[in-house]
């Protein structure tokens, strides 16, 4: 398992280093500069701009200073928010991101969990029609609907929590972002899970062990609930990616200082050291969770593991 | 030092110097102040930077207006008063001399002397600084753009300490504006000894040494900025705040929903579309002044389409300005047909001569132009704008009026904000949506958008008889005779069509009936927290 695990960190490197280039070549070639805006910058000024950032160096010299930094743990300093370093920015929005994403995540798997088998075990029952509704509403439902409603009814009508912002990790703050990524992520992983559990309760081997006279409550937890498991383990790496870093429309409806704001500014704005920083950051992340995804299936899946 | 002025100067500085008002927030009379002096403002976006060379947007000059103060500042009206200057004369055409009051001190304690002027100002030209206005303000200083541009070095630059509280100021030509000029924060001081010790980092809480009204507290990037009363400040005794929370929030509905919920006391701008609506829910709040800034829509004159003054004309005469204010945009901005806005400076106003006919005279007239002109009803052309819904809103009815009164059909095509101003700037386009915010209350601000050569210049157009008039205009001490040549000037620009003027902005926004010292009178929108306090509620 560690040779396995030490294989695929290391596979990481050419990962990172081909998405560095890509991502490096593609924001260099997108139309307007860092250093446009509506006020025209003369070409005086834009010349000592571009010395300040290197952009004055051939390509080339600016991608290998960039990989340079790089390694020394340096992201660069920020286009647009000039008296920042993109590792500032990054330490600044992380933990929020991490905070909100993170605690959704776990509390979406849990709850996802418990309604699919509970609609999985009672099929076609009102609880099953329930579980399903809240997933198609979810699904249905846009987060930029389900925020705004939430806001109105939480803050504004019964001023229960506040309408938005963040202030230092207050329990009160993250109540709201978190129950809407829940519920958007919660409709996703119980949906998955009711199928999941649903085709393996119809299978030979269950079907054997209920004809062994085994109670359905050790059937579902010894035999089905780990290979039901899988799929659902499949979809929780890229629900955690874009609920920690791509949760732009939460961030936006409850202005949340996190990391998908910065990634989209960053864009806007062609703040490349910042777009590139942030590339590397969600990177690292995709690559983590999905080794952490693979070595739950191999402790989930003993053929896996045997492999 | 011997003063060699004209007569007309002398007698213009001395009344500069006894027309003053009254420098603090004026509180009228029966207003009682609320206990707790504290007030969140939303600023609309992050700051770019706090420090005041750099700051170029109007969110972060917000902030850098409270933390730092500069020879001249403007009281909560936008007239120009004395900051750190206690009154100033001009010793001749391109001479001003700036006497400071010997009271004021930075954060830290240490004095604000002529020398800190002289520093920030040099700091603010140095290519080193990489300040996007550097050439902005900088042609209006002695050297300034040559220093700027690298030529020569910043020493060189006309600003000079004459005694430790006494600054002098040259200017490469009259500039009759400039304790206009020097309101703006990218002139003023900066804290030498925290700048060289700290570095990049020196904007910094903790490290930050202003000379304002107010003090760096905490800054958490994307979330808030958090300023405190200074202490030190030479007026403190005339702050009423002793707390501002500067928030950043983008998004203008979530805006508006903070304020709903009392964590937020003032709406930077309403959501497009909620103005009538929010002004009957708070009809207390919604506060809504006009600003010096234009909206008006590019022709790039040289593109093939609109090479010819008659198609150009034709196009501009034909969008009913009236319909666009009152229904269209509805968030009481005012038509214009020129480039002069109502409260600037420097120049009259002046409209077009149809701008009154009625509209089907325009229309018939318009039609005419273009038949003159070989276009026929079908052209196209595209029009470029940045995704918004505000923009896109004028852009529908514009194309509806091309298409419905001469028969012209426009492609609307939308694009990211940068995208747009690249191909501005490149002209690449054919018609562009454009707006204009004016960065110190003088006409020749707003030339620099039509003027030959402009780097502000987007239409490509030049009319080098109304330039030698403004060149004419620059150089001339006789205010009188600038305004004339200057309104001539601007004038004959505008028969020329290189675009068109629609609607001069105004700032629709939502502040708590209880924040007083918001004047409606305002319209460079800079409105510094010294001149804000809370009424009791």
């Amino acid at each position: 398992m560690w040779s396995y695990t030490l294989r695929r960190l290391l596979a990481t490197i050419p990962t990172l280093l081909a998405v560095i280039t890509a991502c490096y070549i593609l924001v260099h070639a997108a139309p307007g500069g860092p250093f446009d805006s509506d006020r025209n910058v003369s070409e005086a000024v834009l010349a000592n701009l571009q010395a300040k950032y290197h952009l004055d160096l051939p390509p080339w010299q600016q991608y290998l200073h960039y990989l340079n930094s790089l390694l020394h743990g340096d992201l660069g300093a920020s286009f647009r928010y000039a008296d920042w370093s993109v590792n500032d920015l990054v330490a600044a929005a992380l933990p929020v991101s991490l905070t909100i994403g993170g605690l959704s995540i776990l509390i979406s798997f849990i709850v996802g969990v418990g309604l699919g088998i509970t609609a999985a075990l009672r099929q076609n029952s009102l609880a099953d029609y329930g579980v399903m509704l809240i997933g198609n509403l979810g699904s249905v439902f846009p987060s930029f609907v389900i925020g705004p409603v939430l806001v109105l009814v939480f803050a504004l009508w019964l001023h229960w929590l506040p309408a938005g912002g963040w202030d230092d990790f207050k329990p009160a703050f993250m109540v709201l972002p978190i129950a809407l990524l829940t519920f958007i992520n919660v409709a996703t992983i119980a949906r998955v899970m009711r199928g999941s559990l649903l085709e393996v309760l119809h299978s030979n081997f269950i079907r054997t062990a209920r004809a062994k006279g085994l109670p359905t409550r050790l059937v579902v937890m010894r035999h089905a609930l780990k290979p039901a498991l899988l799929p659902v383990i499949s979809v929780m790496s890229p629900l955690a990616i874009s609920s920690i870093t791509a949760a732009l429309v939460t961030e936006t409806v409850f202005s949340l200082p996190g990391i998908g704001k910065l990634i989209v500014n960053g864009a806007g704005n062609r703040d490349y050291t910042l777009v590139l920083g942030l590339v590397v950051l969600i990177t690292v992340l995709a690559v983590t969770l999905n080794l952490l995804v693979d070595l739950a299936y191999a402790a989930l899946d003993p053929k896996i593991r045997y492999h | 030092m011997k003063i060699n002025a004209p007569r007309h100067l002398a007698l213009l500085s001395l009344s500069i110097a006894l027309a003053f008002p009254a420098l603090a927030a004026t509180i009228p009379p029966g207003v009682q102040l609320h206990p707790t002096q504290t007030l969140i403002r939303n600023n609309a976006s992050e700051p770019e930077s706090l420090d005041p060379a750099v700051a170029e947007t109007v969110g972060a000059n917000n902030i850098t207006r409270d933390l730092f103060e500069g020879l001249t500042a403007n009281d909560a009206a936008g007239k120009i008063i004395p900051g750190l200057a206690e009154s100033w004369r001009q010793t001749n055409a391109t001479t001003w001399v700036f006497k400071m009051r010997q009271n004021a001190k930075w954060s830290n304690g240490d004095p604000v002397t002529a020398q800190d002027v002289v520093y920030g100002i040099r700091r603010f030209v140095d290519p080193k600084t990489a300040s996007k206005y550097a050439t902005v303000y900088g042609v209006f200083l002695l050297n300034g753009k040559e220093a700027a541009t690298g030529k020569k070095p910043t020493s060189d630059v006309g600003v000079k300490a004459l005694d430790k509280f006494t600054v002098e100021i040259k200017t490469p030509f009259p500039v009759s504006f400039l304790p206009q000029l020097l309101s703006n924060n990218n002139l003023g001081p900066v804290h030498q000894a925290s700048v060289e010790k700290f570095g990049k980092d020196w904007t910094k809480p903790g490290n930050l040494v202003s000379n304002g009204a107010f003090t760096l507290k905490e800054w958490q990037v994307n979330s808030r900025i958090v300023l405190e009363k200074n202490p030190h400040y030479w007026d403190a005794a005339n702050v009423q705040l002793t707390r501002v929370t500067y928030l950043p929030v983008d998004d203008e509905k979530a805006d508006v929903k903070l304020f709903e919920a009392g964590q937020n006391e003032w709406v930077y701008q309403l959501p497009p579309g909620t103005y009538e609506e929010l002004k009957k829910k708070y009809p207390n709040d919604v506060r809504n002044a006009p600003m010096l800034a234009a909206r008006y829509y590019d022709f790039q004159t040289k593109s093939p389409a609109f090479k010819d003054v008659r198609v150009r004309k034709a196009l501009s005469m034909v969008i009913d300005r009236d319909i666009l204010a009152q229904k269209i945009t509805a968030d009481g901005q005012s038509p214009i047909y020129g480039l002069v806005v109502k409260g600037m400076e420097g120049a009259d106003m002046t409209e077009y001569d149809w701008a009154r006919w009625p509209m089907a005279k325009k229309v018939e007239e318009a039609k005419k132009l273009l038949a003159e002109a070989g276009v026929k009803p079908g052209t196209k052309y595209t029009f470029s704008y940045n995704t918004s819904e505000y923009h896109k809103k004028m852009a529908i009815f514009a194309q509806s009026e091309w298409k419905t009164k001469l028969g012209i059909n426009v492609e609307l095509e939308a694009m990211e904000f940068k995208v747009l101003v690249k191909k501005r700037h490149d002209g690449e386009f054919q018609l562009a949506r454009d707006g204009f915010v004016a960065d110190y209350n003088d006409v020749t601000n707003f030339l620099a958008l039509v003027r030959c050569d402009s780097d502000q210049n987007n239409t490509f157009h030049c009319n080098r008889k109304a330039e030698e008039l403004i060149v004419q205009a620059e150089q001339s001490d006789d205010s009188g005779k600038r305004k004339q040549l200057l309104t001539q000037a601007m004038k004959m620009i505008l028969d020329d069509y290189p675009l068109i003027p629609l609607l001069q902005y105004s700032l629709p926004r939502l502040v708590k009936s209880y924040v007083g010292g918001y004047s409606l009178e305002n319209a460079q929108d800079r409105y510094r927290s010294k001149d804000l306090y809370i009424i009791k509620h």
